[in-house]
């Protein structure tokens, strides 16, 4: 490879596993058709929960995918980690060991851990003594599991981080690779996949009072509607493949998108009044970045948290910070459809951006069917229109806000 | 955009020295905080010895309410910080808030409090299917490994990007490092950086006795952190939290903050190799120091002082070294390279930040910190690890490293607040 | 009284069980003189083999159990250990 670099940061390469898809074609499917696949919790020792709707990644069976000695260490997280990794990594022209190792780099974001596995383990600590507790904990359980998965499968030295965040991470670990990308790194592989379904895990995230505990999955998350009650979380992810962009036009592989600006604010947790100007600058901050006008954004995919309050919030800070645009601007949330996946959750939405983009479709938001709020968000069915640049946004229940601007590739779609 | 990034302020809350005058005189006076743990009772299991804080989290200005609502390694991480802000003499309210960051790592972030509920919900490991009725009312936020950034960022009043770092035992290393990109290519003009990590509890220990990475030696825990020593047999896990002030180089001289030292680089690589083993070559070890180098155009023949990742695990030591020798070549044998772990055990993510402050100190004093218990050569352990008593020294680069399971290998260049080239 | 000893089945079983490795017992036989690494078997993977053996059978193996390089070498020395323990 030659030395030549643009210093943007292109996306060549999409893998997911999410609860309404396996790779990227079904999940477009999906988001298109605004398919809703949340549903009873169905896992092992979860139904006596009062956590009863969330969105199950059902139709994966890890070792059609990955290897058996990397099954046994790792928890389900990590399973559609390196799932979704090679996934991307195929998709990009990228599979097999890389020629120069160092020059692939591996970020994720990870909000749940191990939690399945680790639940495992203290029960045999706890149950029957310290000498039953395996191996495998002191590598599966921990935030960096999925990274360095993903490094040691694939082979590769690059930059390697984690960023352990709340939701808004899923956007934080991207404009991370793209930096890294931006310094000189070739290939960053990049996202988040989570697995909170497990009962312990999900004990855990009951304290949330944003949280919905209403057990009709078409009822449970309706985000800017009068019915809004709290968010249901999810499982799975994606990861995507970003390299310098001349390098990715040098090996002729198709510039899906380009990763044009970022910027993060935080403003407390569960404050999500004062989220309202801490996202209104965090999308100043991203278009900054991307020399981008506020005109110019064809498409918002919103954090939609599903609490009132919250709603509000990002519906005056689209307002504050896009100014008229605000307004006519197309908004959506397909994550109505399958959860919130916490970091993976962002991820998924610049997945469905990118693939937005190339298909010329705005996909709606599932069980929304009216809004409350000034918004022209996106319902019932897609909508046909011109997407070059999508702003995407995310928050955290830890009090991050973040925002994306994602422009399309030059190529037209695939 | 590349700016410069000035430490102006330091905290630390470390076994056997709480707050950076009592941790440099644990240092410099090379004594040993590791112990056998009086956290909980250890019976049973393989490694019964630790280093732990005597922390007294009211001592330091945490409230009831907030000691309830933080963990353990979240108290520590509040108590560092605010010692590192005391010492900047920094305002953030005063100065801009969106233009503060806080970068903190941790590697097992909220364990702790998410044994002890588990316990109580899974009535002592009996049910997979577990009561939520009995667990505490701050579960979720040891749940959420944001958590800890959150709650500092909170309390001091940072509004800038918020990120909590976790990867492995080099969490720390790498916080400094995402706080040093953050200010360098201008996101912040502040940032909050540091670590914290509180694992000296059953899970973690067992989970370190599954893999026999911890010290078996627990009939002599002040002797049992034996890093490059031939006899080593492990680390002796610790806890603890230090957090840096980084501050935009001309930021920090506008309003006439004294600047200790400046970070002048940082690199990460992960090894492709093992989630938990380590080559003897310390190939990607050695890049993540040339490229650190690099970055600040420093040769390598100006490094004046290594801060070690020294484990004391068989394979860490042999590693490391090797590394070293690689990027430094002969320079390597003149160079003094120790482990503070020898003192103040191995806190996992936050032992990275910890270290670097350590090295922002021995600046500060033109000190070197000694390996204590260090006795017997290794032969293939074959550099100066300045045994035992720390050794007055011209520093002015120090280089401070680090590998995490998972693969991760990093660097970090710390120059003194004269001799920075360019 | 221990009166039976850890087989190559059995082994083959464990290495399944706790390192995700497939190899047919037969196969481990032959090649039971053949460092542990040729059938994909790490470090971790024998330790997880050990902690099982130890509490299947209830008494601890030697320290360095782990280290053991070839199938036939880990055999004889958890063999001589369960007998001489029993």
């Amino acid at each position: 490879m030659s030395n030549r670099r643009s210093g943007r940061a292109a996306v060549t390469g999409i893998g997911v596993i999410a609860p309404n898809g396996m790779r990227t074609d079904a999940y477009w499917k999906s988001v298109r058709e605004g398919l809703t696949v949340l549903d009873l919790i169905g896992r092992e020792g979860c139904d006596h929960l009062p956590l009863r709707v969330a969105g199950e990644v059902r139709s994966f069976d890890p070792a059609d995918l990955i290897e058996d000695r990397f099954l046994v260490q790792t928890d389900r997280f990590s399973h559609f980690a390196m799932a979704a990794a090679a996934l991307a990594l195929d998709d990009a022209g990228l599979g097999g060991e890389p020629a120069e190792p160092f020059s692939v780099g591996v970020v994720t974001a990870a909000g749940s851990g191990g939690g399945e596995f680790g639940q495992r383990e203290l029960q045999k600590l706890w149950g029957k003594g310290s000498k039953f507790v395996g191996p495998y904990q002191s590598i599966a359980w921990f935030y960096a599991a999925s990274t360095g998965q993903i490094s040691i499968r694939s082979g590769l030295k690059g930059p390697c981080g984690v960023v352990a965040s709340d939701e808004a991470g899923g956007l934080d670990c991207l404009a991370h690779a793209s930096r890294a990308v931006r310094r000189g790194t070739d290939v960053m592989v990049v996202g988040a996949a989570e697995a909170p379904l497990a009962p312990y895990s999900m004990v855990c995230q009951l304290g949330y009072p944003e949280l919905s505990t209403v057990d009709d999955p078409d009822r449970a998350y309706r985000p800017f509607t009068e019915q809004a009650c709290g968010f249901v979380p999810a499982e799975g992810g994606a990861l995507l493949v970003v390299e310098d962009e001349a390098r990715a036009r040098e090996r002729g592989v198709p510039v899906r998108a380009v990763v044009a600006g970022h910027a993060a604010t935080f403003t407390g947790a569960s404050r999500w009044a004062e989220s309202r100007e801490g996202l209104a600058r965090a999308i100043r901050g991203a278009l900054d970045e991307a020399g981008c006008a506020p005109e110019e954004i064809d498409v918002v995919f919103a954090d939609a948290m599903g609490v009132p309050e919250a709603d509000r919030a990002e519906a005056l800070a689209i307002a504050d910070a896009l100014g008229a645009h605000g307004t006519r601007v197309p908004v959506t949330a397909p994550k109505t459809g399958i959860g919130r996946a916490y970091c993976a959750a962002p991820v998924l939405d610049t997945v469905a951006a990118v693939l937005a983009m190339e298909h010329g479709q705005v996909p709606p938001t599932p069980n929304v069917f009216d809004t409350c709020h000034d918004l022209d968000l996106v319902t019932s069915r897609a909508r046909p229109a011109e997407l070059r640049t999508a702003l995407v946004l995310s928050r955290g229940l830890m009090g991050s806000n973040a925002a994306l601007v994602v422009r399309r590739g030059d190529d037209s779609a695939r | 955009m590349t700016r410069r990034v000035a430490v102006t302020g330091i905290g630390v809350v470390a076994p056997g020295g709480i707050g950076a005058t009592a941790f440099w005189d644990l240092l410099a006076a090379g004594r040993t905080a590791t112990r056998g743990i009086t956290l909980f009772d250890p019976a049973g299991l393989r490694s019964r010895i630790a280093a732990e804080c005597d922390f007294d989290p009211f001592a330091h200005g945490l409230d009831a309410e907030l000691c309830q609502r933080a963990d353990r390694y979240v108290q520590f991480a509040l108590v560092a910080a605010g010692e590192a802000l005391r010492d900047s003499g920094l305002d953030i309210e005063a100065g801009d808030p969106w233009r503060t960051a806080v970068c903190l790592g941790s590697a097992v972030g909220g364990t702790t409090r998410l044994e002890h509920d588990y316990v109580l919900v899974s009535e002592g490991g009996r049910r997979w299917d577990v009561d939520q009725e009995k667990a505490g009312p701050q579960l979720h936020t040891a749940f959420q490994p944001s958590t800890l950034a959150s709650v500092v960022a909170e309390r001091f009043g940072a509004r800038g990007p918020v990120q909590t770092v976790s990867t492995g035992c080099t969490s720390g290393l790498d916080a400094v490092g995402y706080a040093f990109h953050t200010i360098a290519e201008g996101r912040a003009e502040v940032c909050i950086a540091g670590a914290s990590d509180s694992p000296i509890s059953p899970i973690t220990m067992a989970c370190f006795d599954a893999i026999k990475a911890t010290s078996p030696n627990n009939d002599d825990p002040e002797h049992a952190s034996r890093p490059f020593d031939a006899h080593r047999d492990g680390f002796v896990m610790g806890e603890g939290a230090a957090v840096l002030v980084l501050e935009e180089y001309e930021h920090a001289r506008a309003r006439g903050a004294e600047i200790l030292c400046e970070i002048s680089g940082y690199a990460t690589y992960g090894n492709a190799y093992h989630m938990t083993g380590l080559t003897s070559e310390g190939l990607e070890m050695a890049r993540a120091i040339d490229t650190t180098l690099d970055q600040a155009r420093i040769d390598p023949t100006l490094i004046d002082y290594v801060n070690a990742h020294g484990s004391g695990t068989r394979q860490n030591d042999r590693h490391e070294t090797a590394a070293v020798k690689r990027s430094l070549g002969a320079h390597a044998h003149e160079t003094p390279m120790s482990s503070i772990k020898s003192m103040v055990g191995h806190s996992l993510g936050a032992i990275g930040a910890i270290e670097v402050v350590a090295c922002v100190l021995a600046l500060k004093h033109q000190v070197v910190p000694p390996t204590a218990n260090y006795e017997t050569p290794d032969p293939e352990c074959d550099l100066d690890y300045v045994p035992r008593t720390a050794r007055p020294r011209k520093l002015n680069h120090v280089l401070s490293v680090g590998s995490g399971f998972g693969g991760f290998q990093s660097a970090v260049l710390l120059s003194g607040p004269g001799g920075r080239t360019r | 009284m221990i009166t039976t000893e850890v087989t190559f089945d059995e082994l083959s079983a464990l290495m399944k069980q706790a390192a995700g490795i497939t190899v047919d017992p037969e196969e481990l036989k032959e090649a039971a003189e053949s460092p542990f690494d040729t059938f994909g078997l790490d470090s971790l993977g024998l330790l997880g083999i050990v902690g099982e053996l130890e509490n299947r059978y209830g008494q601890p193996l030697p320290p360095d159990s782990e280290r053991c390089r070839t199938p036939r070498e880990f055999l004889n020395l958890v063999n001589s250990t369960l007998t001489a323990g029993a």
